[in-house]
């Protein structure tokens, strides 16, 4: 059995009206000034679930998400032919965990940027388990697109989560568990129902990739 | 700061890749020539605009409903050994920076909705799964430059985890508008022909094509991957902290992965200039004896894919038995370590390949042979 314990849990499930806008007045307080202004909603989502929690230049990132950057990518499409420089570089993949720690200005060890959907989530908690850092923040979310939303290949729906997971399990609050198993594979959660889970403190427990894979909570 | 490198050694039972001169071993002859696959294109494909040197497989940069990536992709895997890939035991790991992306710029121009069925990484990754046969257990990862780097590190931790017993790692980036109006918006993608490592008064990179594949597996093999370090500066989005720092956390890791062996170094070596420099004197100083080359100057950038085009063209060198020199280098060299020439393989046991990224990512890993 391979485990994790979980050390803090973080959700942000925003208003579901809320823009980058809207976010970068609720959230003035958490960001650098200077970098605040050009953070893309995932960004400060992924920042806010972040906020608090200290990582150091051995500890590992795990990043989920399936759509990414979405309004960066729909503003640098619409900057064409002029394409922007600022936007280019952050419509990029792994841009809103990038914004947070170059803000930080904090190095670390492995980022591990994930981008898939189906059994994304299970994924993400395999390179975390097999992570060997000291600490590792797996984290994820979600921003809600416009005219790709339109054409359904955006999300619907804004969040981010984070959970700071350990080898040891003193004073944890939950632990993650993947136990070797050979049965067909489960639907695993999606990463808006993980997130959803995480807030509610849910436990989940599903069979993927050869393990059965569990989350509890104490 | 030092990277910490994975000790376990992953076994590469297939490789190959495909670039505009054609499979590995072709590649690895066009290197050894000296010819560059880099051409002047107009950066917005068919919408023009200002010249720059990309590397074309299909001579074109079109954006067909079909994407141009799929035929390519198709050829390529046609290399691929048998297996049951995408299942939970042989799992595939797909690697890219673009992935379909060229094709939401191609919606934005012609406004045809297909386009938008492979514009996300998880959609095109799925379309390569459906055409290639692949079950459900497919990674997708995206970390720009340094992705098919990542690809091949978590390939290893999977195989000596336990939890896969052999691992597909593919990788395919190919150059659209989208990402070639970046680079050029970014200016360091400009008219002039890159020249990795050269102390010039200007720097530029080229972009290419390339698509590549490695089946790896826990058993040991004539060629090995060992010793995957990872760091991320996470100083800047596109520049490195001046001390080199970034670059010399994976390089020192290298050094003690390397420690007696004879090594030649695959830099990354994009031909812009303060991330050359930087690059160049920290393999210098980790490796005082051991030559740099890059392979950037003909091939172009390949992107995500670097990692896994540069480990086919080099496996096929070293099967060829000579080494390409920095093909596009010019003297005077940032550092003397820059090879220029080729290289006799026979020299050397083991070469160290890295890449780095946006953000200041670095990768790094060392190519063990009988």
């Amino acid at each position: 059995m391979t485990e994790r314990f979980i050390h803090e849990v973080r959700v942000e499930r925003p208003p579901a009206a809320e823009d980058a806008a809207a976010a970068r007045a609720r959230l003035a307080e958490r960001f650098p000034r200077a970098a605040l202004r050009r953070m893309t909603h995932l960004g400060m989502l992924v920042g806010a679930a972040a906020d608090g929690i200290a990582l150091g230049p051995d500890d590992a990132i795990v990043y989920a998400t399936s759509y990414g950057e979405t309004r960066a990518l729909e503003d640098y499409l619409a900057s064409f032919p002029a394409a922007s420089p600022l936007l280019f570089q952050t419509s990029i993949h792994p841009s809103a965990v990038q914004q947070v720690l170059i803000g930080r200005q904090q190095p670390v060890a492995r980022l591990w940027p994930l981008a898939g959907r189906a059994r994304l989530v299970e994924q993400a908690l395999l390179a975390a388990v097999l992570e060997p850092a000291p600490r590792v923040w797996l984290t994820g979310g979600e921003e809600r697109g416009t005219w790709l939303l339109e054409r359904g290949v955006a999300s619907d729906r804004a969040f981010a989560f984070g959970l700071l997971l350990a080898a040891d399990g003193d004073g944890a609050a939950g632990r993650l568990a993947a136990r070797p198993a050979s049965g067909p594979d489960e639907p695993g959660p999606t990463l808006a129902s993980f997130a959803d889970a995480l807030a509610a403190r849910a436990p989940l427990a599903w069979t993927g990739g050869g393990a059965r894979w569990s989350v509890e909570w104490r | 700061m030092t990277a910490n490198a994975d000790a376990a050694a992953a076994g590469v039972e297939a490789l190959d890749c495909l670039t505009p001169f054609g499979d590995a071993a072709a590649t690895a002859a066009a290197l050894l020539a000296g010819r560059r696959a880099l051409a002047p294109h107009p950066v917005l494909g068919p919408d023009g605009g200002d010249p720059v040197p990309l590397a074309l497989i299909g001579g074109a940069m079109d954006e067909p409903v079909t994407p141009r990536w799929l035929a390519p992709a198709r050829e390529l895997a046609r290399r691929i050994p048998a297996g049951d890939w995408g299942s939970a035991r042989e799992p595939v790991v797909v690697t890219s920076s673009n992935f379909g992306v060229g094709a939401m710029h191609a919606f934005t121009r012609d406004r045809d909705a297909r386009h938008l069925a492979h514009g996300t990484p998880f959609a095109a990754a799925a379309r390569l799964g459906r055409e290639l046969g692949w079950g459900e257990h497919v990674h997708v990862l995206s970390h720009a430059c340094v992705t098919a780097h990542l690809g091949l590190a978590l390939a290893g931790r999977l195989l000596h985890r336990g939890f896969a017993n052999r691992v597909l790692v593919f990788s395919f980036d190919f150059v659209s508008p989208f990402v070639a109006a970046g680079f050029h918006s970014l200016k360091i993608l400009n008219a002039a022909m890159p020249a990795p490592f050269a102390a010039r008064d200007s720097g530029s990179i080229g972009l290419g094509d390339g698509a590549a594949f490695a089946v790896l597996a826990a058993a040991p093999a004539p060629l090995r991957l060992e010793a995957a370090a990872l760091h991320n500066e996470m100083h800047h989005f596109t520049s490195n902290r001046p001390d080199g720092a970034g670059f010399t956390a994976c390089a020192v890791a290298m050094a003690a992965a390397a420690r007696g062996r004879r090594v030649w170094i695959k830099g990354h070596g994009t031909g812009t200039l303060e991330a050359g420099r930087l690059e160049a004197e920290a393999w210098r100083q980790a490796f005082p004896d051991a030559p740099l080359v890059s392979w950037k100057g003909s091939l172009g950038h390949t992107l995500g894919s670097c990692g896994l085009v540069e480990l086919a063209v080099a496996a096929a060198a070293l099967r060829a038995g000579r080494i390409p020199g920095t093909v596009g280098g010019e003297a005077p060299s940032f550092t003397a370590n820059v090879a220029l020439g080729p290289l006799a393989a026979a020299g050397f046991d083991a070469a160290v390949l890295s890449a780095n990224a946006f953000g200041g990512a670095h990768a790094s890993f060392i190519l063990a042979h009988d």
